[in-house]
This record gives structure tokens, sequence and C-alpha cells, in this order.
């Protein structure tokens, strides 16, 4: 089913709003171009590319190993899942599987990086919605798991942790012991925050029933990740396509089948509480070993070559994160394409903030979860 | 039935099909009615001699992936914007970054860069020594614009 | 006695009119002083409050505790420059934050404050009308705010200030309906209900008591009219920006900014005058201005606790409320207020 985006009339003089680059509510550069009629919003079109770096290109001129640093510079929230989807896909090119170890800790990284991008998502939509107090909350816990990732990698956001072949460097029980106390702690503080907002009529009020996504025009749009599941399609490339040791690990997919705001808010903090869950099951099963892959020693790093192609797909914390990678069988790779989820969900913004108020508009592209380092690249 | 050039198992275990150009929608359109209901990826690559545009497809119900390949030799190709509603963006991105022109898209503007902005980066012979600058207009608007001296 | 005989008393070896002149422009410094005061301490009791609440620190650099924070941003609000739409109505934005801060003031000036030790109230509190006139001081306020709006030449202050419009309109009718109530009540006891001190004076219980659905649909248009969370939609600051106030700077800026904390000060009080029995309250006397402090400031925490927990309500909504639910409890208060007045004679 292809969605007409129906055309607004031309022969009435709209008043036309600009709203962004610059703006409080954009998350970043975001410019929107709105048709009002008073207080209704008759037409959207997003603008992007103000954060446009050519990180494709970059990684072309670059040796595989170096690419990393452009993908932690994409989802800067979540880079830890960025480079988690550039490394699945570079290692089928060249051929250097991680060993058991690294897998595990690679999945207990990329799940705390999934609750920090929440969190920074749940404080930036309660900016949104008018709610100041909620985003320090958010913070306040989203610190503690930066503070995990200064003592592995020895950096807060753009961590860079993760390596061809396996991962920077070794975990110990020290780090193990800091991350099974965040998770006992951090289940309370999470209902404290999911109460701050939901216990709240008018939070409520705002959110329910607004910013409809029928899941036929979710998936026509290419939307995928928490605002797909929201919208009442069962699906999650780490149940549809595990890689790493997904399969072995016991979760849920939180799915909702309300359709709105407050259906993608309550699936959000749901994702929390499986991370938790999985970062819970993964301390217990990681097992000794090695950390990283032999064959890609750092001294070698920049003489492996890429074979053929390989397009992996990962659950980041927007959605479905792709890299394509094609390789010629030199040091660096022939073209590097990256499929990024926000991008396509803010693609359907234009249908889902058809005839809605201002206020709404706001709060609907809020839960989109946009991140412009991804959508511009 | 459409002709399929080449069938092959691609390094991830995805099938591989090749089609000519002429094909194309003819074929994504029979993969849609055969449930393929989530374009995934649109990929143009820059083979120097050719361009060659990459299509991945899913099923979300049954789960499985298949890639369109296709070749085109006058950076031309047409538009599947009327089948899938995320073509529209990503094909906009491809014409930005390739240069390849998407007959019957219904915007086909430049994704990221300006207008006015002069070459396609992502082609293997983008000059990069050559320096651009981008302004904003009157009304909001960006626009490209270069020093003549400046390697052009 | 009050502080304008106190001080027409201190200036009197100056002569009869020339005492009376300087009476009364101390008296207004007076007022002027402490109304500014007021909300510098309001503002660092804010930003403090807020920061315990958010778990933070709040100012701790500038003086001891912060303390002398608000002065260091008023001294850097003055020095800005003040930058001026190019295509601006000229005269009309120049006095919209002038007109702002004047009508705060002026409704300041008529709250009679009680007889504090020997300083006394204000000569204007004193007029048989002054309930009317606080009333028309508050509607100073949203006619400079839209001033600010329409005069900016932006589509964002425009729609700030229509939503400005929506809202006030809305409120508005409920309110001066709540207070009806109240002026009907004392009625029964005094000739002249309008006066704020007499009808101070007749509430043997504060009118909150009886008229609770007056106290609340009152509240809430107090809330409305200072204009913080949830009813900031006219300057909702992650929507329209800050609405109205979007193309000011400097000091223009920083009184839409105390114009803003100081409704909220105001309304307190006008909560705490009309409702909450004002400065009565046992062993009185002459400290009587301290319970008004009290009161207010209790309403002040109450307004800050409800801005930083709740998010910001739709424009059409709070319209809605306040047509659909508002003005109907405003009626009934209004109803219960009258049998209250003739069954029981309260």
């Amino acid at each position: 089913m292809v969605v007409e985006g129906e055309k607004i009339d031309q022969s009435r003089e709209w008043v036309e709003l600009n709203i962004g680059p610059q703006h409080p509510s954009t998350h970043g550069v975001l410019r929107l171009k709105v048709k009002l009629d008073g207080e209704t919003v008759k037409d959207v079109e997003p603008i992007i590319g103000y954060l446009h770096r050519n990180a494709e290109k970059l990684c072309e001129m670059d040796y595989y190993c170096d690419s990393l640093i452009y993908f932690d510079r994409m989802d800067y929230v979540g880079a830890m899942n960025m480079e988690l989807g550039y490394l699945e896909a570079a290692e089928k090119v060249l051929g250097i599987p991680p060993p058991e170890r690294a897998q595990w800790i690679r999945v207990i990284m990329a799940e705390l990086n999934r609750i920090a991008a929440h969190l920074v998502w749940a404080g930036a939509f309660g900016l949104d919605l008018g709610m100041l107090t909620p985003f320090f909350y958010c913070f306040i816990e989203r610190e503690k798991v930066l503070k995990r990732f200064t003592a592995v990698s020895e950096s807060r956001q753009q961590t860079n942790y993760m390596s061809i072949g396996g991962v920077y460097q070794d975990i110990d029980d020290q780090i193990i012991y800091d991350i099974e106390q965040f998770t006992e702690e951090f289940p309370a503080k999470l209902e404290d925050i999911f109460n701050t907002f939901v216990k709240n009529d008018i939070f409520i009020s705002r959110n329910k029933g607004v910013g409809i996504l029928e899941p036929e025009v979710a998936i026509d749009y290419g939307v995928t990740g928490p605002m797909l599941r929201a919208s009442g399609v069962e699906y999650d490339v780490r149940k549809a396509e595990p890689y790493l040791v997904y399969d072995k690990l016991n979760f849920d997919i939180p799915v909702s089948y309300k359709k709105d705001n407050l259906a993608r808010f309550l699936v959000r903090f749901e994702e929390m509480r499986q991370s938790i869950r999985i970062i819970k099951q993964a301390i217990k099963k990681i097992p000794d070993g090695p950390y990283f892959n032999p064959k890609a020693k750092k001294s070698l790093m920049i003489r492996l070559r890429g074979e053929g192609e390989a397009y992996a797909r990962t659950e980041s914390s927007k959605g479905e994160f792709g890299v394509y990678i094609v390789a010629d069988g030199s040091v660096k790779p022939y073209r590097v394409h990256v499929r990024s989820p926000a991008m396509r969900n803010l693609a359907v913004l234009p249908h889902l903030a058809k005839d809605v108020m201002i206020a709404d508009l706001f709060s609907i592209s809020g839960t989109t979860d946009l991140v412009f380092g991804e959508v511009d690249r | 039935m459409v002709e399929i050039i080449e069938e092959t198992k691609g390094k991830d275990g995805r099938r591989n099909l090749k089609v000519a150009k002429e094909n194309l929608v003819e074929l994504i359109k029979d993969l849609k009615s055969k449930g393929y209901d989530h374009l995934s990826l649109i990929t143009g690559i820059d083979r120097k001699d050719r361009l060659e545009v990459v299509y991945h497809l899913h099923n979300m119900k049954e789960n499985v992936y298949v890639v369109v390949r296709t070749e085109t030799m006058d950076e031309r190709m047409p538009s599947i914007s009327s089948l899938y509603a995320s073509a529209n963006w990503e094909e906009r991105e491809q014409y930005d970054m390739l240069g390849i022109v998407f007959e019957g898209h219904p915007n086909l503007k430049r994704m990221f860069l300006p207008e006015s902005w002069v070459g396609h980066p992502l082609r293997k012979n983008y000059d990069l020594s050559k320096v651009q600058y981008v302004n904003m207009d009157e009304e909001g608007n960006d626009y490209a614009t270069f020093d003549p001296g400046d390697g052009w | 006695m009050s502080v304008l005989e106190r001080l027409a008393a201190f200036f009197a070896i100056l002569g009869h009119y020339p005492a009376y002149i300087l009476a009364y422009f101390f008296e207004t410094l007076f007022m002027l002083i402490f109304v500014v005061v007021m909300l510098i301490v309001m503002i660092y009791l804010f930003r403090k409050y807020m920061a315990r609440v958010q778990l933070r620190i709040g100012p701790n650099r500038v003086g001891k505790a912060g303390t002398l924070q608000l002065i260091a941003d008023a001294l850097k609000l003055v020095g800005k420059e003040s930058i001026l739409p190019s295509r601006r109505d000229d005269l009309p934005y120049k006095i919209a934050p002038i007109v702002v801060f004047l009508g705060l003031i002026m409704a300041f000036a008529i709250i009679p404050y009680g007889d504090f030790y020997y300083i006394g109230s204000l000569t204007i509190t004193h007029s048989d009308v002054s309930l009317l006139l606080l009333f028309a001081a508050l509607a100073i306020m949203p006619v400079g705010e839209v001033l600010a709006g329409v005069s900016s030449k932006n589509k964002y202050a425009v729609l700030g200030a229509l939503r400005g419009v929506a809202k006030d309109i809305s409120f508005e009718v409920p309110m001066m309906v709540s207070v009806l109530a109240l002026v009907m009540m004392a009625s029964a006891r005094t000739n002249q209900p309008l006066n704020l001190e007499n009808l101070i004076s007749v509430q043997s219980i504060p009118y909150g008591i009886p008229q609770v659905i007056g106290l609340g649909v009152f509240f809430i248009a107090m809330i409305a009219r200072a204009a913080y969370s949830p009813f900031d939609m006219s300057e909702s600051d992650s929507e329209l920006v800050s609405g109205h106030s979007i193309e000011y700077s400097g000091m223009r800026f920083g009184m839409f900014y105390m114009g803003m904390f100081g409704s909220i000060f105001l309304g307190s009080m006008i909560v705490s005058l009309l409702y909450l029995g004002a400065y009565n309250g046992p062993f009185s006397g002459d400290a009587g201005f301290i319970y008004l402090f009290i009161k207010a400031m209790v309403l002040v925490i109450l307004s800050f606790t409800i801005w930083l927990s709740v998010p910001r309500i739709r424009i059409d909504r709070f319209v809605n409320m306040g047509w659909k639910y508002l003005l109907p409890a405003a009626i009934i208060n209004l109803i219960i207020a009258g049998i209250l007045t003739l069954g029981l004679s309260l």
C-alpha cells in the first residue's frame, strides 16, 4: 500500500512558518517548513542536511579499522550500537569473526547504550512537552551508564570501544561488578522516572490518541524500531535475524497496538527493562577467553583486505541500523552505505503531522527519536 | 515472468537477483506482491564505467531478504517511489550523492546538499580539492558558492 | 496610621504641600523597592527550589550560596545590547515591556499589605473601589504582551500573542464570576464590599472555606495569568521559542522576565488576600503583614511545584477547560455563595 500524500489546497494562502534549524524542539538541526491554518498544521516539509559530513565518503577514504570513529559520531547518544552495526558488516567482509567473549561484551555494551540512548530520548521528550524536571532525572541515570563506559573505554560518549575482531580492551571483575551494581539499582530509578511521566494526567492527555501511525503505513515508509513496534508489528532484528549471541539470551519484544505517541513512549520504557534483563543474563554467562581475534592484531589492522560485500543489520536504539559494505579486495572499502533508521522515521513525520495542532507536531517529532548525527551522516 | 539475468547467493547468505534496468519496476512490483513489503535500502555504487543500484527488499512476515541489482550506463533509473513510500527519500539521497536521476520521481531534489552544489560527492571522480561554501539566502534556504580561483 | 501620613509628618517642616508631594514620592519609592526586592528574592528562591527538585545545586558561585547571582544576572541584562528587529513597529515595540512592568507595579500598589508595626499601609488601598482597580491593573499586562507580539513582526510572536488572547478570554470570565461571589458574600456585612480592606475585615472565617470551588477556579486563573507551566502556551519555549518576547533582548527581555515572576507572586498575594484571610491570623496585631507574606509564600512554593512537575497543556484544551469546566464551576460557586449568604448569613 502506498500512501498518497493528500495535496493541500493551493488556492488558499497559508501562513508559512519556518521552524529550525535552530529551535529548542528540533533535537539538533532539523528544519521544518510548516504551512499553518491558525493553530492547525496543514503541511510539513522536513529539510535535513545541516549536519551532513558525508561519512560514507570518509569511510571510502580510510582503512577499515579507522572508519569506526565516523560511526561513533553518527548516533552520538548510542555510539556502541553504531560501532556494532559497522563491525557486523566489516567483519563479514574481512572474514574476522570476533571470539565468544568479545561477543558477550558487545552485547552488554550495546544494551547499556540502548538504555542511555532511551534515557536521553525520554528527557528530551519531556522538554518537548514542557516538562523540565524529568530531563535531569534521566541524565543523572544516563551518567551512571557513561561512567561504566569510561571505565572500559576511557571515553564517555564517542567510546570507540569495539574494534575489528573483538573489543579494544578486556573488562575486568571490577567493571563487571559495577555493571551488576547498575542493573541492581537502575530498575527502581527507572520506575521513578516512568511514574513522573505516566502518573501525570496532562502528559497522558497530550499523548493519547495523538500521532496515530498505522502498521501498513509504517512498513511502507520503512519505519523500524520502537516506532514500528508501537504500531503493533512485532519485529526486532535481535529476534528476527539474531546477531552476536542474542539467540542465547531470553528477552521479550515489547509491542503495543495503540499506535499513538503514548504507545511509543511505553514501548521505549519497556525496552529499557528488557535491556536490563539481557545485561543481567549476559553478565552471568560471559565466558573466559580471548577478547579479540588474533588475526586482527593492532599492528596488522591496516593491512586487512576485504572481499565481496555484506549487508549487516543490527537493532540500534532508533531502529534497524544497517551497514552495507562493498569491498574490492583493497585495504579500503569500495562503498559504504548506511541505513539510518532515524531518517526513515523522520520521513513519516509529514504523514503523521497532518491536521494536528502545533503543540502536537512537536510531541510527534519528539517520539520519532531523532539524532541528527545519524540522519544527516 | 521477469527475465532475471543472474541469480547468486551473497556472502551474507542472501538471494541476489540481477535484472536489466527496463525490467526493474516490473520485478519489484512482482516481489512486492509476494510479500516483500519493506524496502530496506537503496544503494548506488559508482563502478567508474557504470552506475550500479542495489535494492534490499525485506519480507516482514516471513523474514526473508532479497537483493535486487541493476545497472545503468546513462545515469538514469526508473523510480520505484510509487511502490514504496520510503523510496522517495532514499532515491533523493542517491541522486544527491551519486547523481542518479530517478525518472518518475515526484520530487527529485537534493537530500542533504544545497541545490546549487556542484558535483556528486560519492562519485569516484569527485574532486575533493575544490572547495565550496554554503550560505543562506533571505528565505532561509541554503545555496552553495565557490571561489573561482580555488582550484576550479 | 498610613505610610503617607507618617511621611507627611516627617516632612511637615517644609510646609503642607511640599511635605505631601515628598511623602507621595517616597511612598511610591518604598513600594517600588519593595516590589523589586521581592522579585529578586522570589527568583533566587525559585532557582534554588528548582535545583533541589531537579537534584542539582543551583546558583552557588556569586556571593554566599549564590545570593548575588540575581544581581549579577540583572547587571548582565542591563549591560547587554538590545537588538532591535528592523521591521518592528517602533513605538509599540518599545513600550510593550514597560506596559507589562507597569501593570505589575500598579497591581502591587493597590494591594493592602496590612499594618506592619509603624509603617502602615499605602494610600491607594483606601480607595472604595480598590477591588475594581486591582483587576483593572491586572488587565494591563496582557495588553503589553499582545503589543509585543504584534509589533515584533515575527510569526512566532504573533502566534504567541494570539494564544495569549485566547487564553486570557477563556480564564478571565470564570475568574470574575468567582470574584463576584466574594463580593456578594461580603456585601451582606459591609456597605463597601469593593473596598479591599473592608472585604478582608468582614472575613470572620476566610472565604476560601465556604467558597472552595471559587478558590480553585481563582487559583487556576492566577496560574494562567502568570503564564507558567501547565498554562504557558503563549510563551511555550519548546514550541514558540518564547512567544511574544522572542524578539526582545537585554533589559527589555528582563522586564518580561520580571513581569512573569512578578505575576506569580502577585497571583499568590491576591489569592491569599481574597480567599485566605490576608493579614488576619492569631495574634496578628501589628505584624499582619507577616501573615500575608507567609500565606503568599506557601502559595508561591505550591505554584513552583506545579510548574516543575507538569507538562504544557494544549491551547484548545485550555480554552475548552475555561468555558466548559471553569465557568460552570464558578457559577455553581456563585449559587452556593448566594445560598450561604441568604440562609446562613455568614
